[in-house]
């Protein structure tokens, strides 16, 4: 080895390094250190004539090794290394000791930062005997850039480039660009119309060869180094194609979900599908489709409850029936029976009681029944094949209605005279009236469906010969359960299905007064409520579990109650008492817990049997196979029996079920036979969940109850069976409906592909990915603005004139929800205003920072409002006015002059409390006046906020993906606060705009340029220098264990299978060095940062 | 004359020692007991140069990395918590004490959170008194 001779160069700084370390005797020490020719003390290394000192020692003294010891290597490293190459040896023979950031500027003992400034000399000194020579790396740069966000400064940086001549990617997570400053109405202190200066350049980036504009898309991952990136952009559907779409807006105007404009934050409402602004570049509509409403993903029959629900809230009735019937035909059944799990999961209940979507259904079946029904046209019959359906209940009438719309032929085959099963005989009039079921088989009639009643079918081979392909077997439980205790037998002992089956068929029934329904489900409290309305005077249900446990709904229970029916809980039946041939009372016993058993008896009449129903199988083909349960066997997923090609579902499968569920069944069941019949793997993607939508927005929901459902008066219940639920009118459907919440935002309700012409909507459009390659990234992710509704001093959200800046900014605007004209929200306009200054800026608790644009905004609003109400009081309380810029003090000095009250201080609180008659109505602003020493209180119509800027929601993702960091704020940190404000410690990533910090206009257009400069540069050069500090494998070394292969973050290592060792890509090498440390065998050498160097460090800087 | 510890500080370049040099330009005092040494990444440091540092002299080892989530290189600094958590199993069954080996994070933007983390480091160490090597008591 060569003999390393040193050079120590100790730098003063002026006074900034030898004002507190005593860099003479820091020179002498180095002197004396082992292997340092020369040690110099110099006012300013890193003047020309102090790097010329290294320059001329490497020459003269024959110099192999450099050390400087002054400020931060972070500021100079580059600056030696350079002087170091000039002299002729190679720049990583250098080390830097840093004795100004990190000594004398944080030390005030003199002795003690002396002592240190040795120390870290000596550890130079130690460790820069052991550097290496290492060559760098150039490497080409890709011309293409990628801009992130496409605000002002994303636009202006976009077209510098793309106006040079290179190619651009700007990528915008919204619909179109244009940022916060599309939305602001004027600019300070020029009054320019922002939209009037920014749309012709937000056009122009929309028209640019050389833009390649990505709107609605975000980020998601970036890989590579400087010149060389590759990033994954994330494409969100936008459910619309672009290359179709007009822009017309017809997907808007037919939308009926309304949510809020984000666009006019929150002050009007948009559609579902929208296009963003009046200028949205691009001018394409966007279909915002956030997943799966809850209530949908509820339904077991998959009737997309959101979307009709939507369509009512604006009244198209007869569209939301549509809705319902694209998925089952029974809308006014289900409507009135259904046991709701599509309310159980509505979100409105979170906020205050969910929507009555079962309610809300049969309106619109009601209401098409009122005006009248057009006669449905048949169904298509596209398929040569013919199914039979056997039953006519729910799920029979469901798999037919599934099926001839799939364009097969059925005929269904009903054993009673009329088709419905139990809708039509199990469930009493008074809940579900015979001709809302009438009207919905003939409705499935006039598609095609042929109903042979008074047919019951026991062959199934006779099917098949007659040439159906295949069956369905929807035959219901419709045998009661026997209750098996003594005397069931009686005359006056009912099954409860043949009880129903006799009222609803009108059949004359003698009950007597005193009636026993033993049960505990729906179908026994409504024979009980039958009974009550037979003219039997005390109806008990008598039911053997507690009342928490009883499986009829609440609300079935509930108007029992009202109707005077008694329910003993926790009780069985154990005998019916017979005297002279009649029932003459039920022996019980009661099992309260945890309580000794007593046996009583109550008198009875007759006794109704409600326990439950099984099938009769009897009445099915003799070849069918049962479970042990007792019910037929089927694939739970293809409900395929055990003989191919004939389907099984609903309660014949699964017991007593709730219609929707039975609904359900026949749908599944249809949907196989299709499959079944087509050669189509009956399985496949079966089980697939619809996911639901999260993250539902319900903050600013203002609670309102739901709508109750007018009912029959109770006098007027008895002796009839008359429908007890009396129906919403159209206008309690609609005020209902305006409830949802529209979780999932769109509803899929397809009144948009109806309406565009272009064909342009696509609602089965997925995210798409999308990779490209760049050499450069400018991150201009801009602001947000802080949400006041924290500082509940000043009552954002709780009074209703209290605004946000941007609200203003909307409300003042043209293009805004009131088209410009400033009024408070119950349409007045206001004869005073207080814009308050600083909300959450220069605030401890909030934002230490200055905004720096609120002052000059809110001059801007005071004169906006001069205009606009010429009489007004207008006040602007400030901390202080802070007015630098072009033409700003003088906008300040224009404002005074145009009447506006500045009052110097902090708002304390604004409150609606009045304790004058003038406050009365008002809302008053608590302030202390710090020029004139007093507390006052302002009553003003309306009081604007200015509020803080800060970084916006994703910056803090992006600055993760593109590994920049953040300052104390949030903002993004550059690389130098003075010299260097558009770079980040990451070589190949600018930033610009407010993502850097708060500024205004003219800044971030200027900080955007900068940037663009920046990545032009490097286009321009090429080609970039990469540090050649990464690491390598010793071959000889690596044992091959791989456990470097896993911890590379940058799949840089991998395994060389033939050598048996791992290799370091030196190119996707980034030098981190987590490798070097892992290596058990000392394989890695992490180039110059090598263990050895970093011991020598050590022990230098402990000697 | 009082105890003064040495204390090694090795700093991950990209948060840690920027944090240091923005202590550094925004002036804020710190005790000069603390050396600093810079490696790219927490990540790189070797559970090895921990106790070369102590059998060199040093009364504590402070090794600062980028916030969890914010490290440079990704993940750097996860693989640091880990090692530092193995490493702390043998120093404590080694005898020494808890407060001579500390990671911590200091981002780029906290200048006055690195120079609170050195003074209250140097106050826990100037506790615990020098680091005994060479016919410590400890075996």
């Amino acid at each position: 080895m060569e003999e390393v001779r040193i050079g120590v160069y100790i730098c003063d700084c002026g006074a900034n390094i030898a004002g507190t370390v005593d860099t003479k005797k820091v020179t002498e020490y180095a002197q004396g250190l082992d292997s340092v020719v020369v040690a110099r003390n110099y006012k300013y290394m890193c003047s020309d004539p102090g790097q010329n000192l290294i320059k001329d020692d490497i020459r003269e003294k024959k110099l192999n090794r450099v050390v400087v010891a002054s400020c931060s290597p972070r500021m100079h490293e580059p600056t030696f290394r350079r002087a170091v190459q000039d002299a002729g040896i190679n720049q990583y023979y250098f080390q830097m000791a840093n004795i100004r950031e990190q000594c004398s500027w944080v030390h005030e003992n003199k002795e003690m930062a002396t002592e240190k400034a040795k120390a870290l000399v000596e550890a130079a000194v130690h460790r820069v005997v052991f550097h290496e020579p290492l060559q760098t790396k150039e490497v080409a740069v890709n011309p293409n850039v990628m801009v992130v966000g496409g605000g002002i400064a994303g636009i202006q940086a976009a077209l510098e480039i793309a106006d040079a001549g290179k190619k651009v990617y700007l990528v915008e997570k919204e619909p179109s660009i244009g940022g916060h400053m599309a939305m602001f109405d004027k600019t300070f202190p020029t009054l320019d119309c922002a939209a009037c200066i920014l749309t012709p350049k937000m056009t122009t980036v929309g028209q640019h060869p050389n833009i390649n504009l990505l709107s609605y898309s975000e980020v998601e991952e970036v890989s590579g180094f400087v010149g060389n990136f590759k990033a994954k952009i994330k494409r969100k559907a936008r459910y619309v194609d672009e290359t179709k779409c007009t822009g017309c807006g017809e997907c808007s105007k037919v939308c009926p979900v309304h949510v809020d404009n984000e666009f006019d934050v929150g002050l009007s409402q948009r559609s579902a599908a929208y296009i963003q602004s009046p200028y949205a570049v691009p001018n394409k509509a966007v279909i915002d489709k956030k997943g799966n409403s809850p209530c949908r993903v509820a339904c077991p029959a998959g009737v997309n409850a959101h979307a009709y629900v939507a369509l009512i809230s604006q009244g198209k009735f007869k569209e939301a029936l549509e809705v319902v019937r694209k998925s089952i035909p029974l809308a006014g059944v289900v409507g009135r029976v259904c046991y709701h799990p599509c309310e159980g999961e509505c979100e409105r209940a979170t906020v205050d009681e969910g929507l009555t979507i079962r309610d809300l259904k049969r309106f619109v079946a009601d209401y098409e029944m009122k005006i009248g029904r057009e006669k449905a046209g048949p169904a298509e019959i596209t398929k040569e094949d013919r199914v039979a359906v056997v039953g006519s209940g729910p799920a029979g009438l469901a798999c037919a209605f599934d099926l001839i719309k799939k364009g097969y032929r059925v005929t269904v085959f009903e054993k009673s005279e009329k088709a419905g099963g139990l809708m039509r005989y199990g469930i009493p009039n008074f809940k579900l009236p015979e001709n809302i079921v009438d009207n919905e088989i003939e409705y499935i009639k006039e598609l095609g469906v042929e109903i042979q009643t008074g047919t019951a079918v026991k062959d199934i081979a006779r099917l098949f010969n007659q040439g159906y392909k295949a069956v369905f077997l929807g035959t219901g439980a419709g045998k009661n359960h026997k209750l098996g205790i003594p005397n069931e037998d009686n005359q006056n002992v009912f099954p409860a299905l043949s009880f129903l089956y006799k009222i609803n068929s009108g059949d004359k029934i003698s009950i007597g007064d005193r009636v026993i329904v033993i049960g505990g489900g729906n179908m026994a409290v409504e024979s009980a409520r039958a009974a009550w309305r037979l003219g039997a005077r005390d109806v008990t249900v008598v039911y053997r579990k507690s009342e928490a446990e009883i499986p009829a709904s609440d609300s079935e229970v509930e108007e029992a109650l009202n109707e005077g029916i008694k329910f003993k809980y926790s009780t069985a039946a154990n005998e019916i008492i017979v005297r002279d041939g009649k029932v003459s009372g039920v022996k019980c016993i009661s099992e309260e817990k945890g309580q000794q058993s007593a046996e009583f008896v109550l008198d009875a009449d007759s006794v109704i049997n409600a326990v439950g129903q099984e099938i009769d199988k009897t009445e099915l083909p003799g070849e069918m196979a049962y479970s042990d349960l007792g019910y037929l066997q089927v694939d739970p997923i293809t409900l395929e029996s055990n003989i191919s090609g004939v389907f099984a579902g609903g309660e014949n499968v699964a017991g007593q079920l709730d219609v929707i569920a039975s609904v359900a069944a026949g749908k599944a069941a249809a949907e196989s036979i299709g499959r079944y019949l087509s050669g189509v793997d009956m399985r496949e993607g079966r089980s697939d969940n619809m996911p639901r939508v999260s993250n539902i927005k319900k903050d600013k929901v203002k609670p309102k109850s739901r709508v109750a459902m007018p009912k029959l008066e109770l006098s007027k219940r008895q002796g009839n069976y008359h429908e007890v639920d009396l129906g919403f009118d159209e206008s309690t459907a609609i005020e209902e409906a305006k409830r949802c919440l529209n979780c999932a935002v769109c509803s899929e309700c397809m009144l948009c592909e109806k309406a565009c012409e272009a064909d342009a909507i696509k609602h089965d459009m997925k995210e798409q990915t999308l990779e490209i390659e760049i050499g450069s990234i400018i991150v201009a992710t801009g602001f947000q603005q802080f949400d006041p509704e924290v500082m509940y001093n000043y009552g954002y959200n709780r009074f209703d004139d209290v605004l946000t800046g941007l609200e203003f900014e909307r409300l003042s605007n043209a293009s805004g929800p009131t088209d410009g004209v400033v009024i408070k929200k119950n349409g007045e306009k206001p004869q005073s205003v207080a814009i308050l200054h600083c909300v959450g800026s220069r605030d401890e608790n909030y934002h230490k920072h200055c905004s720096r644009v609120c002052c000059m905004y809110s001059l801007k609003y005071s004169h906006l409002l001069r205009e606009k109400l010429p009489d007004a009081d207008i006040y602007q309380l400030y901390i202080d006015m802070r007015c630098p810029g072009s033409g700003y003090e003088e906008f300040y000095l224009r404002l005074q002059e145009e009447g506006v009250n500045f009052v110097r201080g902090r708002a304390a609180e604004v409150t609606n409390t009045a304790e004058t008659p003038e406050e009365q109505g008002k809302l008053i602003v608590l302030c202390e006046d710090t020029l004139v020493r007093k507390k006052i209180r302002l009553p003003v119509d309306m009081v604007i906020l200015s509020c803080a800027l800060e970084p916006s929601e994703g910056s803090a993702q992006i600055g993760k993906v593109l590994s920049i960091s953040k300052k104390a704020d949030g903002f993004f940190l550059e690389k130098h606060p003075k010299l260097d404000p558009v770079s980040t410690m990451t070589d190949g990533i600018f930033i610009a705009g407010c993502c850097q910090g708060p500024k205004d206009i003219p800044d971030t257009v200027a900080q955007a340029s900068a940037a663009a400069a920046r990545a032009l540069a490097m286009i321009s050069m090429n080609k970039v220098e990469i540090e050649a500090a990464t690491s390598e494998i010793i071959d000889e070394l690596c044992s091959g264990c791989r456990i470097c292969n896993t911890l590379c973050p940058y799949g840089a290592i991998t395994f060389n299978e033939a050598k048996g060792i791992s290799e370091i890509n030196q190119v996707l090498c980034k030098g981190c060095g987590v490798c070097v440390s892992a290596c058990p065998s000392n394989a890695i050498k992490g180039n110059h940062f090598t263990t050895k160097q970093l011991i020598a460090e050590i022990e230098g800087v402990l000697a | 004359m009082s105890f003064e510890p040495k204390i090694l500080a090795i700093l991950c370049n990209w948060c840690s020692y920027s944090g240091a040099d923005l202590a550094g330009t925004s002036r804020k005092k710190y005790p000069a007991n603390v050396r600093i040494m810079r490696v790219m990444c927490s990540g790189r440091v070797d559970p090895v140069f921990i106790m070369k540092a102590l059998e060199s002299g040093a009364d504590g080892v402070l090794i600062l990395g980028c916030h969890p989530g914010d490290c440079h290189y990704t993940s750097g600094n996860y693989k640091t918590i880990r090692r530092m958590g193995m490493l702390k199993k043998l120093t404590e069954q080694m005898g020494i004490e808890d407060d001579r080996i500390r990671l911590d994070w200091v981002a780029a933007s906290e200048g006055d959170r690195f120079a609170e983390i050195i003074k209250d480091m140097t106050e826990k160490v100037k506790a615990l008194g020098p680091f005994p090597r060479n016919g410590g008591d400890n075996g």
